[in-house]
């Protein structure tokens, strides 16, 4: 019976319970939820259960190679949520991030649009809370922004789900056509979840707000759940190569630029995710299995990214680079486990980002997309300047801040040694970790030529970075907001709109005074010539003369009608 | 030695070792890269020294125009 359920089902129904449970049972609890709901993954791959309402059968629980690995690496960090945040003993958070987990796994399973949309719009409704969470004006501010936009997402995708209904008569979930009607607003949809170049200001705007453990969970899952969804329904699409691989590039530079630590990591989250689109862009088996690899590989050392921050953050209350530094001797467990995540996205060979990211380069070269391929290079290199140098050094070396702190919490530091060994067992085992991927393969990452050609550019590029700041090149961190496309709704649109609103406001106005006065001073003028010359008696007069202003009124109309409908 | 390692530190002058090995690598053995414009000997020390230095630049040039106060959108 419990097989049957959806898998995540449980833990979103199972969440309401939180509430009622002291602290650490509530924890174990919870584990419980997370291990039941992976149980539902034993019952292998075809259509395990439905519902029909209204007439429509909804695809609750479907299973295949693409949602298995997605379904794993979800509840592997789901679990790792729960024990990162097992400190906090208030039960708003994790229920939050209990449903929210659940959520995004049901959406996984999902076998048609109606059903992936409740969950879809579910992520969103129950993810808010962690940003709530992060207790601050701007926060609150930010979550609104934050579920406008990801209704509005829902809107595009259930726009696109009616349509694909009336047209086809079922909404099953399978590979879409970008050039019809509904295909591309479902892939508006997926895009502003992805994190699109343009659409991506939510991303960077609401995640760092969030709670210490909030960024944790939400790093994880709504951008992947977009990916899966692309892979699932959009693979091969050549545009999706075109957005990748500017979504790779540009964020970048914002990277390099900004302060704030957690937000540094949220544009490189934005790069690493146009990785993902452009190898599902590709979509041959090569290049999905890669998009695959590096969404898994990419959560656990995200993860472990944030959770390094998180526990800067929690200890110290900022995690600013301008204001952090010298912390190794403080947090040296964090330190340590935050540079094997910044090595391991970064992509040193026998790290989990190297054997997932040599997946899609080489189904890059061997479609031979070479502008592309070099601008994920370069693009690569960038990674190890903003995450993989920048954010422990700033945070753990750099200059003596004088901050004292402690060693972040024990239940913290288990979850980020688990994460780093699981980056280092994926990178040290590749040919196992290959094996959960949707497609047989039979690659080896590590040869001659890769392994010293990755060595080569990350050396280098490290090279470049100590130069810089050995020579006092590096310009120092500064307390700022760098703009993103966020500011066309926070600033530019109400910059605009407001005086315009304004103007219009009084420009109506005016013409209201215009016309009265006009109007009652034609009308004393005429009732005054009417009375003189004795036409009309007054009465009468007066309401002649509103017919007669009317009948011109409309002449005029018509007049200048006949010149439009030519 | 010794005055090199103590000018530039110990960290950086591991790396900076760790780059000299990386390159010599390259000549005991043969490399060959996913397209032919790799091929070229010492071509990803060359690119991922100059990927580096360019997106410093650019992102310094960025500062200029996309870098506000902190306060910027609470205004």
């Amino acid at each position: 019976m419990i097989s049957n359920f959806p898998p995540g089902f449980i833990m979103i129904i199972g969440a309401l319970l939180i509430p009622f449970l002291p602290h650490i049972i509530r924890q174990i609890y919870m584990m419980i939820l997370v291990l039941i709901s992976a149980y539902s993954l034993t019952l292998g791959f075809g259509i395990h259960s439905t519902i029909n309402v209204m007439g429509f059968d909804f695809i609750l629980f479907q299973s295949d190679s693409l949602t298995l690995p997605f379904a794993i690496i979800f509840h592997i960090a789901a679990a790792l949520n729960v024990i990162y945040g097992a400190h906090e003993k208030q039960w708003k958070q994790h229920v939050s991030i209990m449903s929210y987990s659940g959520a995004a796994i049901a959406a996984v399973h999902a076998g048609d649009l109606f059903t992936l949309f409740v969950w879809w719009e579910a992520t969103a409704f129950t993810s808010v809370f962690l940003i709530l969470a992060g207790n601050t004006y701007r926060s609150y501010r930010s979550a609104f922004r934050y579920i406008l936009i990801q209704v509005t997402s829902g809107m595009f995708l259930l726009a696109g789900a009616i349509i694909l209904l009336i047209n086809d008569g079922s909404a099953l979930l399978t590979k879409f056509d970008i050039n019809s009607l509904y295909g591309q607003l479902i892939f508006i949809a997926f895009g502003i979840k992805a994190a699109f170049p343009l659409l991506n200001g939510w991303l960077q705007d609401s995640y760092p707000e969030a709670s210490e453990i909030g960024t944790v969970a939400l790093s994880t899952f709504t951008t992947k759940l977009a990916i899966f969804c692309f892979a699932k329904c959009f693979a091969g699409t050549e545009l999706l190569i075109v957005i990748g691989a500017i979504m790779t590039f540009y964020p970048i530079f914002f990277a390099v630029i900004e302060n704030d630590l957690r937000r540094v990591l949220t544009y490189s989250l934005n790069n690493q995710l146009g990785f993902m689109i452009v190898a599902i862009g590709i979509g041959t088996e090569l290049a999905i299995n890669g998009a695959v690899a590096h969404a898994f590989a990419h959560i656990l050392y995200k993860g472990l990214l944030f959770m390094g921050m998180g526990a800067v953050l929690y200890r110290v209350g900022t995690c600013k680079a301008s204001e952090l530094g010298g912390l190794f001797r403080y947090m040296p467990i964090t330190a340590v486990c935050t540079i094997i995540g910044a090595i391991s996205i970064s992509a040193f060979p026998l790290f989990s980002g190297f054997v997932a990211k040599s997946l899609i380069m080489s189904a890059l070269g061997k479609e031979g997309l070479v502008l592309v391929y070099f601008m994920l290079l370069f693009a690569s290199a960038g990674v190890l300047h903003h995450s993989g140098i920048k954010i422990p050094f700033f945070a753990f070396f750099a200059h003596e801040s004088g901050i004292k702190t402690k060693e972040a919490p024990l239940n913290m530091i288990i979850a980020m040694i688990i994460a780093s060994a699981l980056c280092i067992l994926i990178g040290i085992f590749p040919s196992t970790f290959y094996q959960i991927l949707p497609y047989e393969i039979n690659y080896q990452p590590y040869d001659f030529s890769h392994v010293v050609g990755q060595l080569q550019l990350l050396t280098f590029a490290a090279f470049a970075f100590i130069c810089l700041w050995h020579f006092k090149i590096y310009p120092p961190e500064l307390n700022s907001t760098v703009l993103n496309s966020d500011w066309v709704y926070r600033k530019m649109i109400p910059g605009v709109l407001i005086p315009l609103l304004k103007l219009v406001e009084r420009m109506n106005q005016k013409f209201e005074e215009v016309i009265m006065i006009s109007f009652s001073r034609t009308k004393i003028f005429l009732s005054n010539t009417m009375l003189k010359n004795k036409v009309f008696d007054r009465e009468v007069g007066s309401d002649t003369l509103i017919v007669i202003q009317i009948f011109t009124v409309f002449l005029i109309l018509i007049f200048i009608g006949q010149f439009f409908y030519k | 030695m010794k005055a090199l390692i103590k000018k530039f530190g110990k960290i950086n002058s591991s790396v900076l070792l760790l780059c000299i090995i990386f390159l010599v690598l390259e000549l005991i053995g043969h490399r060959h890269g996913e397209t032919s414009i790799e091929d070229f000997t010492f071509f990803p020390a060359f690119f991922g020294f100059l990927s580096c230095i360019i997106i410093f630049k650019i992102g310094v040039s960025l500062r200029s125009f996309l870098m506000k106060d902190e306060d910027y959108y609470d205004k």
